[in-house]
């Protein structure tokens, strides 16, 4: 209800009254021929709408806290900077994730990058770095100044480099993607939060519990989800199932992680996959 | 929302009649054949209105795709019938038009499908729908709406007139326009008459001003979606928020879904479907009118957090004897209160210039400031002061 009041308001993201500090990893200066143009941005979750529309929930989702930007201008081309704090890293990795496009390759720059003609992405530690060209050459190719200006920003940012442990479990073969699901994992509200890979067919997952209990628990409800569902003997529990949308099926708990694969033809094949993937998990 | 009190303005609502009650259009037997035991357990009753005068006949609950958590859930909706899905080109950097692509399918042609684009000018606008029609794997958009214009002095000619042209090119077959501030948009709309579909933010707290606005604009035939119509607190509150519990009980993300569409000028809605049970829960609302039990609901919560919550409605602006910006304070002290950001009050707090960190509202005699919609300015400010100064 308090969110439901800010996203009725139409006050700017700098107030009458405040001055804002501009933070030393936003530097248009940083790099050379670049100035900065215009105020600092600064937006909580509860304005950010004003700046990103109805993606600001996109944000939301991934546990936003706060983002602040600029633009920095060269001749006719604009780039905005934008880092948004993500609370944690897991988060941050998250909106990376989900924001990447797939097709494309990730870059050693923080977590994870990606460099496109027009736009870079990176995550380090809490922050979720976007910088895009705004105004300019839409054929130009702005990857060396993109990463020019990651490469400055990055160093500035705290926290860790390293990839989620998680993102380890999956198997790389045919891999195309994995990505944190902040709630509702495979649909499913039960299924909180997790990564899930995709694959060239079907699709894994793994999510955490807070407990083997609670694990063990969340395993009864998802049995109880579907008729069919056919134990497995796999990790602590296991069932199978042919599930609507989600085709072939197998879930499995070991201690606090519910893991499993689907969207296979058969589910005696998701169990196959699920073993591969049960193997990763420590 | 001055001089009015919110129980009325609900109950203004309550007695409107059910629009497009009649027009229910059938029943769906959701997944129990299928063997997923349904979490409703009931047929899916459908009800269908017109929207404006693009003729297109929409389900009442459409499905806004934003954060859906996995495809399943968008090929679902459509199984049950939900016939029009939104996105917008900016959503995860383009993903989310790919979701929503590859979750249709062969269904897109039985669909109604709108995106959005940001772009500025017409060559942007133009690139921007080439992509969402790849994207999306379509060769038409149903609705293309120019994303988020709150202002008239954002839409520039050459906007309408990129519309224009890839209608002509028959990439799209209507026009929109999407805003989350209608009164401000509403006068300019109605004279332009520049689209077929406006998308807008619409939900049970907001002013009568809406209303007004609203009907002007959907007496020129336009077709009417509401967003915002769970007004985003609802759901953006996770599980381990301490106002979850408060915010979730008594179906108040129903009821104010059933407020929005017990309104007559509403076409549908597309709220935000993150999984298949929150898609079984608001199906709900084709089947339920909006009822005595909801214009409660929704009461006790705006009354709940009246006293609390500044609305911006700029009212005060300059009214404080001290001179302090006062709904930006109150919006500080929300940081703490609303989302527990404690140092990010404290430190947006200290970016106050000194005068007014100064200032100690306990000084005064008595407030001058008179907050239309009841919020406790001086006590709010004091608690401001006493927490960061």
């Amino acid at each position: 209800m308090i969110l439901l009041l800010f996203w009725m308001t139409v006050a700017g993201a700098a107030h009458a009254g405040e001055s804002l500090a501009v933070p030393p990893y936003l530097n248009c200066h940083s790099v050379m021929g670049w100035e900065q143009a215009g105020a600092l941005r600064d937006y909580a979750p509860d304005n950010l709408y004003e700046y990103k529309d109805g993606a600001a929930e996109g944000y939301l989702i991934y546990s936003f806290a706060r983002m602040r930007g600029i633009d920095c201008k060269s001749g006719g081309t604009t780039l905005a900077i934008d880092v948004s704090d993500m609370t944690d890293a897991d988060s941050a990795y998250g909106m990376f994730s989900a924001n990447r496009d797939p097709k494309e390759p990730i870059a050693k720059i923080g977590m994870g990058a990606q460099v496109m003609p027009l736009s870079l992405l990176f995550a380090k530690g809490r922050y979720f770095v976007e910088i895009t060209q705004t105004d300019g050459n839409p054929g130009a190719n702005q990857a060396g100044t993109l990463k020019a200006f990651a490469a400055k920003i990055e160093p500035l940012l705290e926290g860790r480099a390293t990839l989620p442990e998680a993102l380890q479990w999956f198997p790389p073969e045919n891999q195309v993607s994995v990505k944190l699901v902040p709630e509702s994992v495979l649909g499913l509200r039960i299924l909180k939060r997790g990564y899930v890979a995709q694959y060239d067919r079907g699709q894994a997952f793994v999510v955490q519990e807070e407990s083997p209990e609670a694990a063990s628990e969340t395993m009864k409800k998802l049995r109880a989800r579907w008729e069919g569902a056919a134990p497995a003997q796999m990790a602590d529990e296991a069932f199978t199932v042919k599930a609507p949308y989600l085709e072939g099926l197998c879930v499995f708990r070991k201690g606090r992680y519910i893991g499993g694969y689907a969207n296979l033809p058969k589910a005696s094949e998701a169990a196959a996959k699920a073993g591969i993937l049960l193997a990763r998990i420590p | 929302m001055p001089n009015t009190s919110r129980r009325d303005f609900l109950s203004a609502g309550l007695m409107l009649p059910v629009a497009g009650a009649a027009s229910n259009a059938g029943f769906l037997q959701p997944l129990e054949s299928s063997g997923e035991k349904p979490s409703a357990g009931k047929p899916v009753k459908l009800d269908h209105r017109v929207l404006g005068k693009t003729g297109l006949k929409v389900t009442t609950l459409s499905m806004g795709c934003m954060i859906t958590s996995d495809p399943s859930v968008i090929t679902r909706a459509a199984d049950l019938g939900i016939n029009y899905f939104d996105t917008a080109r900016g959503y995860q950097h383009g993903n989310n038009e790919r979701m929503v692509g590859a979750a249709l399918g062969t269904k897109r042609k039985q669909v109604v499908l709108s995106t959005k684009s940001d772009g500025d000018d017409k060559a942007k606008l133009l690139a921007h729908l080439d992509t969402s029609l790849s994207e999306l794997k379509t060769d038409y958009i149903d609705i293309w709406y120019l994303h988020g214009k709150d202002n008239p002095d954002h839409i520039r000619d050459e906007m309408i007139e990129a519309q224009q042209i890839a209608r002509q090119q028959g990439k799209i077959r209507f026009s929109g326009m999407s805003t989350h501030a209608l009164p401000k948009m509403s006068s300019w709309t109605v004279d332009k008459k520049a689209f077929d579909v406006v998308l807008v933010t619409y939900n049970f707290s907001m002013d009568p001003k809406m209303d007004e606005a609203l009907a002007a604009v959907a007496k020129t035939g336009a077709g009417i979606v509401a967003m915002k119509v769970m007004a985003g607190g609802f759901r953006n509150v996770g599980p381990s928020h301490p106002l979850y519990p408060r915010l979730h009980r008594d179906g108040a993300i129903l009821s104010a879904l059933k407020w929005v569409l017990n309104k007559p000028n509403v076409h549908t809605t597309i709220p935000s479907m993150t999984d298949m049970d929150q898609l079984d829960e608001n199906m709900r609302v084709m089947a339920e009118p909006f009822a005595a039990a909801d214009e409660k609901t929704l009461a006790a919560h705006l009354e709940q957090i009246r006293p609390l919550y500044c609305r911006m409605c700029g009212q005060c602006d300059g009214t404080c004897a001290q001179g302090l910006p006062v709904a930006a304070m109150l919006r500080i002290l929300t940081y703490a209160d609303g989302y527990g950001q404690f140092a990010l009050a404290r430190e947006r707090f200290a970016e106050l210039p000194a005068g007014h960190a100064a200032v100690r509202c306990g000084d005064c005699g008595e407030c001058t400031v008179r907050c239309p919609n009841g919020v406790r300015v001086a006590e709010r400010l004091g608690r401001a002061q006493e927490l960061f100064a």
